[in-house]
């Protein structure tokens, strides 16, 4: 269906919603509680726009697109109503943006530059930085949460940890874990989905603190080493060094979502003690050895076990942070090449 | 630690809902109970176990709600005073000051021996009897500085007095306050004889859809606050779902200057169960809920006494009602944070569309409907919509409850036909304490009118809405020249951020800056431009927010400034 933004004509699919089209093509409209995989809210009113024959402010996020739907999102009227829900967001917590780990990748600060705030205009009370760093690899700061409940819903409905919830009301609105435990001492298993969700500095990796800013990495993106799930990642380098990684959002198996290994375990590849050769041990020693030296012995040796005993004699065993691609290589080499069915996988043993 | 007997009473509360997370709220209540009037951090975990929910929520749950004191230090006696507007205006402060001075604590803590925490609160629906002093389940009201020292004299002794009921009331319909001077009137016979339940006979030998076409001919608007014709809504009920059709009423009164409800529930509890029962029947429900905030107890007993005496009379035959209790907080008067609620959450409003009406509790098609709105359909079916459409005028048909309190000399709920006069309802609260200042008409949440504006106002949706402001719920607190409008915009604007339920950014934040601007203006370190900030939240605020709280915030703050400018301009001068 077609639909017009700001006079642009627009292509909307059926059961998007104004924001979702927006963006499929290309318009801006700042938001912070809206995310692909935690759905609507409705409650930063940040997306606001008005739309023609309709009373009123209009939350885009929740608006479903219909054809012929003519939408302003540039009036003076939309952009007072989102300058001070910006404002007041602001105003009323601390987010100083200078030595944010967030910075240049913040929903709140891109929405306060397209709205050219240049610093909070509401601010009637101190803000105290309200910092829980009782986690391995998740640095809370509650004074930099804009209550948009991703984190929360992404806990729960999407990992389905179900650790994080809100607690009290009004202004004293916060994130709690289990019952407002230190997140450290909470049944948080760090995944760190609630990291990738937050649009903010609220939940940041302890482990990227200070390591770089936003703009001065790259992305590369991998499949994850440790399991055969093949969770997608985007590594954040920054040099030669990784300093955040995330989940790839659109990328299957886990459409972002990873685990405390996955998206923190990541220091073993800088390991003095990463084996860097083959080693073939003689007379109880190790000893460093070629990739051909090493081959070789191995093949000589299957090739004379089945020789004397069959091929049953010989039994694989799979690695579990192998993924499905060379698993399935290595079953294909015991049936095929060798000739047994004794293959399996070392997570089912 | 939740005893063996609590468990017990746990699995029936679980197994009275539909669904067991509905149970929630009323298990807390009981835990708490059962535990010195607190909540401890493992009593949650314990419940979230029980329950089967996770313990974050049941922890968000505890602390959504005002009257649950999660790890709180609360003692034997916990004093709480409502200081909202009409209690303001009726002298709740000095009785805070009072209290504070004899007990040698300030509101939030606890004397040193334990026996009592003071607390000041919001309003509690007693605004006719302010000023009010909550221990712990009771009400004690119509309080002076005597009567509190004879009170703490008591309480010291181990002895809760009883309650007292020192309410005024005046009826010229003689419907919904018919029963209010009668004697046991809540009790089944009493009601009975004097004709309750005979409209719901007629009910019964009526159609379902010819109940629905008399209740949409009275043209009878919601009496809650926002004033939609209760037929129509009736009628945008989606049929042929496959799910059940829940009733529920609104018994949540929390509106400040509202009142009302409370008359109807307390002394003729059977003219709600009766209209309940035959809106039931309109609408096809078999469950219906009455929703009531915490804080009223003892109504809450009464309901369940009178909903177990028409069952056992045979008058609910095929329609369950379970009375559930609120547990403190405003927003829950929305509907679709009531039902929220309900289900066991933290009372924050939905997005709308779907409606409730659509898909309300449990996923259901769902009507909600105000006390007094269910209370007068008897009247209808009875009488008939012509006799109701006598009292009134086109668009504003009927008669109303209206609670006046603040500055008058006989505050009380008074039955009126909608267009009655300010002036004629000034006269039945005994008029004005005073000089009279200024007068809001429907509850907190509405534009403050000024003496002048009150000349020619009549009491009714068209003339309100003429005078740029709305009937509401029909609370009227009469406000004298003795009271500082930016003192009562702080306090209003108090009221708002403490009851904001967190959800939506413009009124979270919103209602707190305004707090914050106001206490400075107060304080007399305010700025010029700080009226205009205000004034520019106010107008930006409307519309803009996830529930009408916005603007149940904004427009009473933005009159009160916009109208009153002077005061606040002098204070920043002086």
């Amino acid at each position: 269906m077609r639909i017009t933004i700001n006079g642009m004509a627009c292509e909307a699919k059926e059961g998007q919603t104004v924001l979702q089209a927006a963006r499929a093509n290309g318009i801006y409209i700042p938001s912070l509680c809206y995310h692909d995989k935690t759905g609507v809210a409705g409650k930063c009113r940040v997306c606001v726009a008005e739309v023609r024959d309709m009373r009123g402010l209009q939350a885009t996020c929740a608006l479903p697109a219909r054809e012929g739907m003519e939408v302003i999102t540039n009036s003076e009227t939309v952009l007072q109503a989102q300058r001070m829900v910006v404002d007041l967001l602001l105003s009323t917590g601390k987010h100083d943006c200078i030595a944010c780990e967030q910075n240049g990748m913040c929903e709140l600060q891109d929405a306060a530059y397209y709205l050219r705030i240049e610093r909070p205009g509401l601010q009637y009370a101190d803000v105290q930085p309200d910092i829980d760093s009782s986690s391995a690899f998740v640095h809370v700061d509650r004074s930099k949460c804009v209550s948009c409940g991703r984190c929360v819903a992404g806990c729960n409905e999407v990992v389905v940890n179900e650790v994080l919830d809100f607690g009290r009301r009004g202004h004293g609105t916060s994130i709690v874990f289990n019952a407002d435990l230190p997140m450290g001492e909470s049944t948080c298993v760090q995944c760190g989905e609630c990291v990738q969700l937050c649009p903010v500095g609220a939940l940041t990796e302890k482990k990227s603190m200070g390591k770089a800013r936003s703009w001065e990495t790259h992305k590369v993106r991998t499949t994850c080493p440790y399991c055969g799930v093949g969770c997608q990642l985007d590594l954040h380098v920054k040099g030669e060094q990784i300093v955040r990684v995330t989940g790839v959002e659109d990328g299957s198996p886990n459409k972002g979502r990873l685990c405390v290994k996955g998206r923190f375990g990541y220091d073993f590849i800088y390991s003095e003690d990463r084996l860097t050769t083959p080693l073939i041990k003689e007379n109880g020693e190790f000893r460093k050895a070629s990739w051909d030296e090493a081959l070789d012995l191995v093949a000589n040796k299957f090739k004379q076990i089945i020789a004397e005993s069959g091929p049953d004699a010989i039994g694989g065993v799979s690695c579990a942070r192998s993924i499905n691609e060379d698993s399935y290589q290595m079953q294909k080499l015991f049936r095929a090449v060798i000739g047994t069915n004794n293959i399996d996988h070392c997570a089912r043993t | 630690m939740i005893s063996e007997q609590a468990v017990r009473e746990i699995n029936g509360l679980m197994e009275k809902y539909p669904r067991k997370e509905s149970a929630l709220m009323p298990i807390l209540t009981l835990v708490q109970r059962d535990n010195g009037n607190v909540l401890t951090r493992e009593d949650l975990k314990d419940v979230a176990k029980l329950l089967g929910v996770t313990t974050g929520k049941v922890y968000g749950l505890a602390t959504y709600y005002t009257m649950f004191n999660v790890e709180k230090e609360i003692g034997k006696y916990h004093l709480q005073v409502d200081t909202n507007i009409p209690a303001t205006l009726m002298g709740a402060r000095e009785i805070l000051r009072h209290l504070e001075k004899v007990l040698g604590v300030k509101a939030g803590e606890t004397t040193k021996d334990g026996l009592f925490t003071l607390s000041e609160v919001e309003c509690l629906a007693s605004c006719g009897t302010c000023p009010t002093i909550q221990v712990n389940d009771r009400y004690y009201e119509n309080m002076t500085t005597d009567k509190v020292d004879q009170l703490l004299d008591s309480l010291r002794k181990g002895i809760m007095p009883e309650k007292e009921d020192g309410s005024r009331f005046g009826t010229v319909c003689n419907v919904l306050l018919k029963n209010r001077g009668e004697k046991n009137a809540s009790s089944l016979s009493v009601a009975k004889a004097r004709g309750a339940y005979q409209a719901l006979a007629k009910a019964q030998g009526m159609k379902p859809e010819d109940i629905l076409a008399e209740v949409k001919k009275a043209e009878l608007r919601g009496r809650g606050g926002a004033g939609f014709p209760a037929g129509v809504k009736w009628g945008f009920l989606a049929k042929d779902t496959g799910k059940p059709t829940y009733l529920i009423c609104n018994a949540d009164e929390g509106e400040p200057g509202t009142f009302k409800d409370r008359q109807i529930m307390e002394y003729d509890p059977h003219l709600l169960v009766e209209g309940m029962a035959i809106t039931a029947r309109a609408i096809g429900a078999r469950q219906a809920f009455i929703y009531i905030r915490g804080e009223f107890e003892w109504i809450a007993r009464i309901l369940e006494e009178a909903v177990a005496e028409a069952k056992a009379d045979g008058q609910l035959p095929d329609l369950d009602i379970i009375v559930h209790r609120g547990a403190g907080s405003y927003v829950c008067g929305e509907e679709t944070a009531l039902i929220e609620s309900i289900e066991g959450k933290r009372g924050q409003p939905r997005i709308r569309p779907p409606f409730p009406a659509v898909a309300g509790l449990y996923g259901c098609p769902t009507i909600v409907n105000n006390v007094e709105t269910l209370s007068t359909v008897p009247f209808i079916i009875d009488k008939g919509a012509d006799a109701f459409k006598k009292w009134g005028f086109e668009n504003n048909y009927g008669f109303k409850l209206f609670g006046i309190s603040g500055c008058v000399n006989q505050p009380g709920v008074y039955e009126y036909p909608l267009g009655v006069s300010f002036q004629e309802l000034m006269e039945a609260a005994g008029g004005v304490k005073g000089t009279l200042k200024a007068a809001i008409v429907g509850g907190l949440s509405v534009a403050v009118l000024k003496a002048e504006e009150l000349k020619d106002l009549t009491m009714d949706y068209d003339s309100c809405a003429k005078h740029g402001t709305a009937l509401g719920s029909g609370g009227i607190m009469v406000i004298n020249e003795d009271f500082s409008i930016p003192e009562l915009a702080l306090r209003t604007a108090k009221f708002y951020a403490h009851e904001s339920c967190g959800k939506c950014v413009p009124c979270r934040e919103g209602s707190h800056t305004l707090v914050e601007i106001l206490k400075r203006i107060v304080a007399g370190s305010g700025e010029a431009k700080d009226i205009d900030t205000i004034l520019a939240i106010c107008s930006t605020m409307r519309g803009l927010t996830l529930c009408p709280t916005g603007e149940a915030f904004s427009v009473p703050i933005g009159a009160m400034v916009g109208k009153f400018r002077n005061e606040f301009e002098a204070l920043i001068r002086a």
